[in-house]
């Protein structure tokens, strides 16, 4: 695929900032100032492939070309080393799924011995599902009705999504049964989703982003006020 | 041939430090219909790229190149199309590209189309973009949010906001970061306070500079701005730019970063209690938009803007609109149109960013007249401003957005474009501002004409928009939401105004009265009422929190009716409540111990006393004789009124009288006053001297 990506100026991975970024502000100032010059050089990329150390991370699916590749931060060789919970903080477009995971305190049980398959849905895909309201909801006030939510969208052990599409169907943590097919480069689920950006490898996890919400939760994008 | 050659020279000429034309086979020869002129000139976060106008084109797309740092071109890309609608002036086409890495080497071209028919490229454009601005080698300057560090990857955390805003407050004597006071859920809502050399200490003494605020982030959804306002704080203070430092030698630099540090945290767009913070900064019942409104009645800041983003991709870059609601005074509504209109849309055009009104599109019901709003709320507080959006998406005029990083950095930098042409705005018009804002203070103190609950002013699209789209709604009062003969106060039950409340978060509630006092509204305690009389600068608000038709109100307040607006001949004396309206006085009038006088818009010949009275508001009126005002339990208001004859106000208790707008002719004199008179930067014309407390007044 054409690399439309340049590595930037300073763009060296800064893998101290998002790890000690809840420290305290005494910490994270020191913390600021150190790393305002660029350090490390650009790493080669060649497309889709990010290479860390000698472990080599393809993701593939339209979306992964729009994601942060190569030497920026957030790119999925960045990811390897990171908890389930921290990567999802990286990749820019599940803001929403990453929000959720918080509100619901289920980080830990992202790094649940065994392995977790998560199948993130996109910011894009949140908001073609729920009005911001809804979403408001979910994550101020209903957080169990969002951990069922989440489930919907957790597969036990750390599954390639070829894995998943030979398996053909998959049962997620929720007790949902979800048909698995073949879409290319990734897979279709549940005959509604489709994997946009597939096989993020980080500790303990493969996250695989996808363009629907699962479950079955009512839509209520449509009563969307649009009132900013 | 050699016109193209000779024109592609000049334009190396004219911008020899940020791009070079680079000789190519397409400028030897230039070919029909070839857009011609190609200029790019780097800004902070976007490079503005100008050409010349090709008769008869229908829009133009513009085209980036990436470069490796070894100089290897990467795939060229459609970032950019230019329509009509875009900018007042036609005839010199912008953009605005933005999007890409700070600091990247890229290559730029545009071509017309016709219809649908693509023309010929131009002659190419490169150069290395503009880096994140600050030396990286000098301290404080050096200083990069977690966005700025992760290339966008991350917004900047709330505790690496507090580490970064401290950072610059302890790096930058300009720089003073105040705690406004704490969320639901106990975070810090700080305030950047930025003066050159310093900041004044105080908030008294901020408002004495005319100070201007951003407010940053009020929906925690919407992020943008406030990455925007992070990085414009690093701007002022350490830059060396002698403007910049001359405007902020004048003026005081409000930057409120996060007002919804709960909302941010969870990404949601209301606050920790679900509630959304922008319809609330009338009823104030969060803590959130309650401190805001006392940094607001302390600050006193005369122009502000509201970042926020937008859903809509047909629309503007940067959507902006006024405080429409019809309560606004006028000149507060036509400054912040000239801000918008006269300012940002014409800069926009030269800058390439399009600016436009919000909620340019079809049957799009936003930008109305809601007074919980704080674009309106602020105007009915008299303050110029206007609401800006960021709009969420590239849309089909940047379509190259599907990349989040490439997305978030187009927003952030054009809100950042916004806020220092803002900046500049205003230290190049504040007489103008100060004038409207002295003329809407008196205005509204004066209590004259109808009040609207709800109801806007019309805004028109300009220029013409694009088909599918439209000016803002109408918007217009409908007869039930007029109140034709406003009340000369309302009257508050002690439960109404101390009485506890339950439209709050358990813990943090607040009473009528804590938020009446967070607004700054001047109230006289009768017996066992309480007055709010209408003659005051906020004149417009009140009636929507405090009427019985408000359509959010507060509290019913009962409507207090003039007592008097025909002629009176002889002596008046006041005892309990007594109000004048329109009125004339043929003698003198005498206000007893306890009793309570409000004059609007009357002519009173004889010498007004009043001696421990409850209170005493007087606004819009002439005198012909002294006016003598000494030991009031409650608030003193002197707003435009002309005296012929001396003023004295002298020992009232407990509130700050407000000597505003008037002219003496005569004396002025003030003394024993507990706090001291204010005039809310509304100078008096005083004939005679001026002494005591209200010597610079």
């Amino acid at each position: 695929m054409p690399d439309t990506l340049t590595p930037g100026l300073c763009s060296g991975p800064l893998p101290r900032v998002a790890r000690r970024r809840r420290a305290v502000a005494g910490a994270a100032l020191a913390l600021l100032l150190a790393v305002t010059a660029c350090t490390g050089s650009p790493e080669q990329r060649s497309g889709a492939t990010d290479r860390t150390g000698d472990a080599p991370v393809a993701v593939s699916g339209p979306l992964c070309e729009a994601l942060p590749s190569g030497a920026e931060p957030g790119s999925p060789g960045s990811l390897v080393d990171r908890s389930p919970d921290q990567a999802l903080a990286w990749i820019p477009v599940l803001t929403t799924f990453e929000a959720a995971v918080r509100a619901t305190g289920m980080a830990a049980e992202l790094s649940a011995a065994g392995g977790l398959t998560i199948l993130a849905p996109t910011d894009d895909a949140f908001r073609a599902k729920f009005s911001t309201a809804n979403l408001d909801h979910l994550l101020l006030k209903d957080t169990e009705t969002l951990r069922g939510l989440l489930k919907e969208h957790l597969l036990g052990g750390a599954r390639p999504v070829a894995e998943l599409v030979a398996a053909g169907s998959v049962t997620t943590l929720a007790g949902t049964t979800l048909a698995v097919t073949a879409a290319e480069p990734g897979a279709r689920l549940a005959d509604r989703a489709e994997t946009v950006c597939a096989d993020y490898r980080v500790t303990g996890a493969r996250i695989h982003v996808i363009n629907k919400v699962l479950g079955s939760l009512p839509d209520t994008a449509h009563e969307e006020e649009n009132h900013h | 041939m050699f016109s193209a050659l000779l024109a592609a020279a000049l334009v190396a000429t004219a911008v020899p430090a940020q791009a070079q034309v680079q000789p190519s086979a397409a400028q030897q020869q230039a070919e029909p219909n070839q857009v011609q002129g190609l200029t790019v000139v780097q800004g902070d976060g976007y490079a503005t790229l100008a050409w010349t106008q090709l008769a008869g084109a229908t829009d133009y797309q513009i085209e980036r190149t990436p470069y490796a740092e070894d100089g290897t071109p990467g795939a060229p890309v459609i970032v950019g199309v230019w329509r009509p609608n875009r900018q007042i002036n036609n005839t010199e086409p912008t953009f605005a590209d933005a999007g890409f890495v700070p600091g990247n080497r890229f290559q730029w071209r545009v071509r017309a189309r016709f219809g649908t028919e693509a023309q010929p490229y131009s002659a190419p454009v490169s150069g290395t973009t503009k880096a994140h601005w600050g030396d990286p080698a000098t301290p404080g300057e050096n200083l990069r949010t977690q966005w700025e560090n992760t290339l966008g990857a991350q917004y900047t955390s709330d505790v690496n906001e507090y580490a970064y805003t401290a950072a610059i407050d302890e790096a930058s004597d300009r720089v003073r970061v105040v705690e406004i006071g704490r969320t639901v859920q106990d975070r810090p809502i700080n305030m950047l306070v930025i003066g050159y050399p310093k900041p004044p200490a105080t908030p008294e003494a901020v408002a004495a500079t005319n100070p201007l605020m951003v407010n940053c982030n009020v929906h925690g959804n919407e992020p943008g701005d406030r990455e925007a306002c992070l990085i414009m704080a690093r701007q002022l203070a350490f830059t060396k730019d002698s403007k910049t430092l001359d405007l902020l030698s004048k003026t005081t630099m409000l930057i409120v970063p996060t007002l919804n540090g709960d909302g941010r945290a969870a990404n949601t767009r209301g606050n920790s209690t679900g509630q959304d913070l922008n319809r609330d900064h009338s009823l104030i019942r969060q803590p959130e938009t309650r401190f805001l409104a006392e940094m607001v009645r302390d600050y006193r800041p005369i122009a502000g803007y509201d970042g926020h983003e937008y859903g809509n991709t047909n629309t503007g870059d940067l959507p902006m609109l006024p405080p429409r609601h019809q309560n606004v005074a006028q000149g507060i509504f036509d400054e912040s149109q000239k801000m918008i209109e006269g300012h940002m849309y014409g800069q926009g055009a030269k800058d390439g960013w399009w600016a436009c009104p919000y909620g340019c599109t079809s049957n799009a019901n936003v930008g109305l007249s809601e007074e919980t709003i704080l674009r309106n709320t602020l105007g009915l507080k008299n303050v110029v401003n206007s609401l800006l959006e960021l709009r969420s998406s590239g849309g089909p005029t940047r379509p190259d957005e599907s990349n989040t990083a490439n997305n978030r950095r187009r927003k952030t930098y054009s809100a950042l474009w916004t806020f220092n042409e803002f900046f500049k705005y205003h230290g190049a018009s504040v007489g103008d501002i100060t004038r409207a804002r002295a003329e809407a203070i008196t205005s509204q103190s004066a209590n004259e004409g109808r009040i609207v609950f709800r109801g806007s002013r019309k805004i028109e699209a300009y220029p013409a928009p694009h088909p599918g789209e439209a000016p803002p709604p109408v918007d217009a009062p409908t007869s039930e939401r007029i109140l034709q003969q406003p009340p000369c106060a309302y009257k508050l039950t002690e439960e109404q105004y101390h009485g506890e409340r339950t439209d709050g978060p358990a813990g943090k509630r607040t009473t009528a009265a804590q938020r009446i006092a967070a607004h700054g509204w001047k109230v006289i305690k009768v017996g066992d009422a309480y007055l709010v009389p209408l003659s005051q600068p906020q004149r417009g608000l009140i009636p929507l929190l405090l009427d019985e038709q408000a359509v959010e109100g507060l509290v019913a307040g009962e409507r207090i009716a003039p007592t008097l607006t025909g002629t009176h001949n002889g002596p008046l004396v006041v005892s309990g409540v007594a109000c004048l309206d329109g009125a004339t006085v043929r003698g003198p009038i005498q206000v007893r111990p306890g009793a309570t006088l409000i004059v609007n818009g009357s002519s009173i010949n004889g010498p007004v006393n009043a001696a421990g009275a409850a209170g005493f508001v007087m606004t819009d009126s002439r005198v012909n004789g002294p006016v003598f005002v000494a030991g009031t339990q409650g608030p003193v208001v002197l707003v435009g009124n002309e005296v012929t004859g001396p003023v004295n106000a002298t020992g009232s208790k407990g509130v700050a009288p407000l000597v505003a707008g008037n002219t003496v002719n005569g004396p002025l004199s003030c003394t024993g006053n507990s706090p001291e008179p204010s005039n809310l930067e509304v100078a008096n014309s005083v004939r005679g001297p001026k002494s005591g407390q209200c010597a610079l007044l």
